[in-house]
């Protein structure tokens, strides 16, 4: 919102220049404490007012509005703003009316102090940039003091006689500063820019943290002096490792710490926006936010607010209905807006969601033929999923008109390339009628990546953790049975799935290992903007946490690294883009998902949607767990489970477990294990992810079997109770205690 | 004594015609890069190689906490890889430049040359070498070819398009295997 103020307002100079005073571009502290309060105060009153619009009769709110004011108005008059003062004082005034009961809470008094809020920002920002508050030319001020002496009513006489002389001053003043000043005002007008940028680059730290910091950084550097002087033989080295390590990580958990920022300073400025945008449009719409505390790294933050901008634009002008036809649908007249923000699986995600009419996919698609994005054939055969994803493509936009808010073609391909831009990605839902969600999904960082380093054709790579679906080990030996061809094209078969497989030695034009030496082949599942592919790499080194570096513009032209990384034994990685090397490779999203159609098994896949583990742990039983109820798999060594009060436990990372045996495994595998064999365990580590790990529990199985889709059977006579699931047209029993609950979360879905 | 000090009088007189440089060795000709355009003589290292990079790249380095994109002035001259280690330079960076890396053989040393000595490229130079190369001084040892590294920079370089012609291979990795 501060943004667009300033392109307001450099419109406005362009016009009638402004009086440049001696003392330009010297703001002492003083003033930028004043102006960064301010600042803060008026977004709070933004907040505020169109909250108030809402809720007329809140007090609170508009006591918090006439706060910020207040405050303007008394700090100003310290600091010898005059225009400001009396731009404040008039709105005081009015605020101070509204309080008092006074006057009632229209449409037109909220527009009024808006204006007035963009008003003192206008000025707030001149003063940053010159240090004064200048005196413009044909000021505005005057009319927008008369206005909200206007929404004032009766007290219109007492205020506009002064206010008269006040316009006469100025335009004189006006006069004389335009005439002399029209020479230097050009000149100015390229450091005002810069300065306003610069502005935006400052960012406010709570003292602890930096405290913290600093201690932590004092820490590292007696670190290093230790080390420096017991050098690398000493014994104590180890240990003066592992301090290094935990001092590394502190700080930089705490530089992390202080780079976040609550998403809710981005929402901040959404009401405004929608209320200005409904307005145009003619929308009824309200806006609710949910999750503005969940932080999100600065840069990142910046990153997505102008995709976040357009989605919300999008869902106001395309999304929600007129209020009539909102009317006729049976929807309440007022349209919502619910902006969410929350973390999943090490990544932010922000969600965009509208109750309008969801996204005719017959228009996309004859949008999509008439732009000639796709062939008539292409889209009579797509799903309503795949036809979905056409409004990412570029040049895309289904609005009949083109208005002032949207419909000019770019659109949510930019949204998407900005996403994808800071490691993150884009998902859309809509059901007709019902409203659309867009999803987007941004790391939390952009600095520091999880990823898995390999080696292919003798030189390590680094791909990032987010993309990373599986790994699969090809034993050479086995190389030939599973790797199945279709012309010259190699696919692996995963779990009945044709998966491409894409070398990267190969595409990549480096020496390949002979297949002599070659112990094998990892395949990397990776997913990215919606293509799934087995990356063959020759070896796997270590999982690590990867600083990313950039690369110059001639090798970012290359179009396959998103940037390199310094490993831990110094050598450096190239980071690779996995998007883009699926497209250099000519793995396609969409026949991708045709294929996967062509097996029969994705229809399956979206209409249940549960995955099982499916392991065996009585005799000649399947029985079957959802995956996402377990955590891991683990090989435990038979002697570290121990027994308290005849249950089996077993301590696990700090944590007791109780271990289901239902199968009588470990009574069989003791009696082996005095036969004296080693044995090994497998357990499978369950936890229920919604109640927050709190049902934490071993499982002792025979063997796990596969990882598959299923559908659960409706019980009846037949199942005697029993939750039974069909898994691959087998009859699988799945396990009471986690089983019931996942079929209750099936329930609810279906 | 007394020739050291006229020796000293001739030097100030020249002063502004002097230039330093900083002599390099690739295959067998010396070339010379003025130090005022030189960051750091970074010795030998190991080069990261980028695939797909055009053949002008010799890889990247670390730098102080940054990638550094590195041009092998060897391929830039068409002739065959180096098999020792190669000597990284760090080129200065101007306002607007990139920073960059040059890879040459060998890094000899500075020499202080009159600008007189330098004779424009000859007219019969062909047109890559005409582009690299800045004139050459006329030393005692033979020919000292001077560089001009803002010419040098790898993306001034895949602008001009007169060595685009080859790449890090992998260029025929294409979906149709």
């Amino acid at each position: 919102m501060r943004l667009s103020g300033a392109e307001g307002d450099s419109k406005w100079w362009d016009a009638h220049g402004y009086r440049s005073l001696p003392d330009i571009g010297f703001v002492d502290e003083l003033t930028k404490e004043f102006i960064a309060e301010s600042q803060e105060g008026l977004d709070r009153m933004e907040r505020c007012l169109t909250e108030l619009e809402m809720r007329p009769d809140d007090s609170g709110l508009l006591g918090e509005i006439f706060r910020a004011v207040h405050t303007i108005k008394g700090t100003t008059g310290f600091l010898g703003f005059d225009r400001l003062e009396k731009l404040a004082h008039a709105g005081e005034h009015l605020l101070g009316s509204l309080r008092d009961g006074k006057l009632e809470v229209t449409s037109d008094l909220i527009s009024g102090l808006l204006r007035l809020m963009d008003g003192l920002r206008g000025i707030l920002v001149l003063i940053e940039e010159t240090g004064s508050e200048g005196t413009r030319a044909g000021d505005e001020d005057g009319e927008l003091i008369a206005e909200l002496a206007m929404l004032n009513g009766h007290e219109l006489s007492e205020i506009e006689a002064p206010q008269i002389a006040l316009v006469e001053t100025t335009k004189v003043e006006g006069g004389v500063t335009a005439a002399a000043s029209s020479g230097s005002s050009p000149a100015l007008q390229p450091t005002v820019v810069s300065e306003k940028a610069s502005a935006d680059k400052t960012l406010r730290i709570d003292v602890d943290v930096l405290n913290r910091m600093m201690n932590l950084v004092g820490e590292l550097v007696l670190t290093r002096n230790q080390m420096l002087q017991s050098g690398m033989e000493a014994a104590n080295f180890p240990e003066l490792a592992r301090r290094l390590d935990s001092v590394t990580a502190d700080l930089r958990e705490t530089v992390m710490q202080a780079r976040m920022q609550p998403v809710g300073n981005l929402f901040g400025k959404f009401p405004r926006m929608v209320r200005d945008l409904a307005r145009t449009c003619g929308r009824e719409v309200r806006v609710e936010f949910s999750g503005q505390e969940t932080g999100l790294d600065k840069s990142l933050l910046e990153a997505i607010k102008d995709p976040l901008t357009h989605a919300v634009r999008n869902a106001v002008d395309h999304g929600i209905e007129s209020p009539a036809d909102r009317v006729l649908a049976g929807k309440s007249a007022e349209g919502c807006l619910r902006l969410k923000a929350f973390h999943q699986s090490g990544s932010v995600v922000i969600e965009i969601e509208d109750d309008g009419a969801g996204i005719p996919i017959e228009r996309v698609l004859q949008k999509a033929i008439e732009r000639n994005l796709v062939t008539a054939e292409d889209a009579a055969g797509m799903s309503e999923r795949e036809a979905l994803q056409l409004i990412f493509l570029p040049g895309f936009s289904t609005a009949a008109a083109v208005t002032t808010v949207s419909g000019r073609g770019v659109g949510m391909d930019v949204v998407r390339a900005n996403v994808e831009k800071v490691g993150g990605s884009v998902e859309v839902e809509s059901r007709r009628g019902m409203g659309t969600t867009l999803r987007l999904r941004v790391p939390l960082t952009l600095a520091i990546v999880p990823s898995l380093v390999v080696k292919s054709g003798g030189q390590a790579f680094a791909l990032p953790q987010s993309t990373l679906v599986e790994l699969v080990d090809i034993p050479q030996r086995e190389f030939a049975q599973v790797v199945q061809r279709i012309g010259s094209s190699e696919l692996y078969r995963l779990r009945e799935r044709l998966l491409p497989m894409v070398w990267l030695d190969r595409l990549l034009g480096l020496e390949a290992d002979s297949p002599e030496q070659s112990k094998g082949h990892y395949l990397a599942v990776l997913e990215a903007e919606g293509c799934r592919y087995g990356l063959v790499v020759d070896d796997l080194m270590s999982p690590e946490e990867i600083v990313v570096k950039p690369l110059s513009p001639v090798l970012r032209e290359i179009g396959l690294f998103s940037g390199a990384t310094v490993l831990g034994n110094g050598t450096l990685a190239l980071i690779l883009d996995i998007g883009a090397t699926a497209a250099r490779a000519g793995v396609k999203p969409i026949e991708e998902e045709v294929g996967e159609i062509g097996t029969g098994e994705a229809g399956v896949h979206e209409a249940s949607g549960i995955s099982f583990l499916i392991f065996e742990d009585r005799l000649r039983e399947r029985t079957a767990l959802p995956l996402d109820v377990v955590e891991r798999i683990e090989s435990v060594p038979l002697g570290q489970i121990e027994y308290a009060g005849g249950r089996p436990l077993l301590q696990y990372r700090g944590e007791l477990l109780p271990l289901r045996d239902e199968g009588n495994v470990l009574g069989e595998m003791d009696a082996a294990h005095q036969a004296g064999d080693e044995a090994m365990v497998t357990v499978l580590i369950c936890g229920d992810a919604s109640v927050g790990g709190a049902q934490r529990g071993g499982m002792v199985v025979r063997q796990v079997l596969d990882v598959s889709t299923g559908t659960l059977l409706d019980r009846d006579e037949a199942t005697q109770g029993m939750e039974l699931a069909l898994v691959k047209e087998k009859l699988t029993q799945v396990h009471r205690e986690f089983g019931v609950k996942a079929k209750a979360a099936w329930q609810e879905v279906a | 004594m007394k020739i050291a000090g006229r020796e000293h009088v001739d030097e100030i007189q020249e002063e502004d015609d002097a230039v330093s440089l900083c002599s390099l060795y690739a295959g067998n000709e010396m070339f010379g890069i003025d130090t005022r355009k030189i960051r750091e003589v970074l010795g030998e290292r190991d080069l990261q190689r980028v695939p797909m990079s055009p053949a002008f790249i010799a890889g990247v380095v670390p730098y102080r906490g940054e990638v550094l994109t590195t041009v092998n002035l060897r391929a830039l001259l068409g002739l065959e890889a180096y098999a020792g280690k190669c000597c990284v330079l760090v080129m200065a960076d101007d306002e607007a430049a990139e920073r960059f890396g040059l890879v040459v053989d060998a890094v000899g040393g500075v020499v202080t040359v009159s600008r007189r000595v330098l004779e424009n490229n000859p007219c019969t130079l062909e047109a890559r070498a005409k582009w690299l190369f800045d004139g050459a001084y006329k030393m005692d040892a033979g020919l000292m070819v001077q560089l001009d590294p803002k010419k040098l920079s790898p993306s001034r370089l895949s602008e001009v398009g007169l060595f685009k012609n080859s790449s890090n291979g992998g260029l025929d990795a294409s979906p149709d295997r």
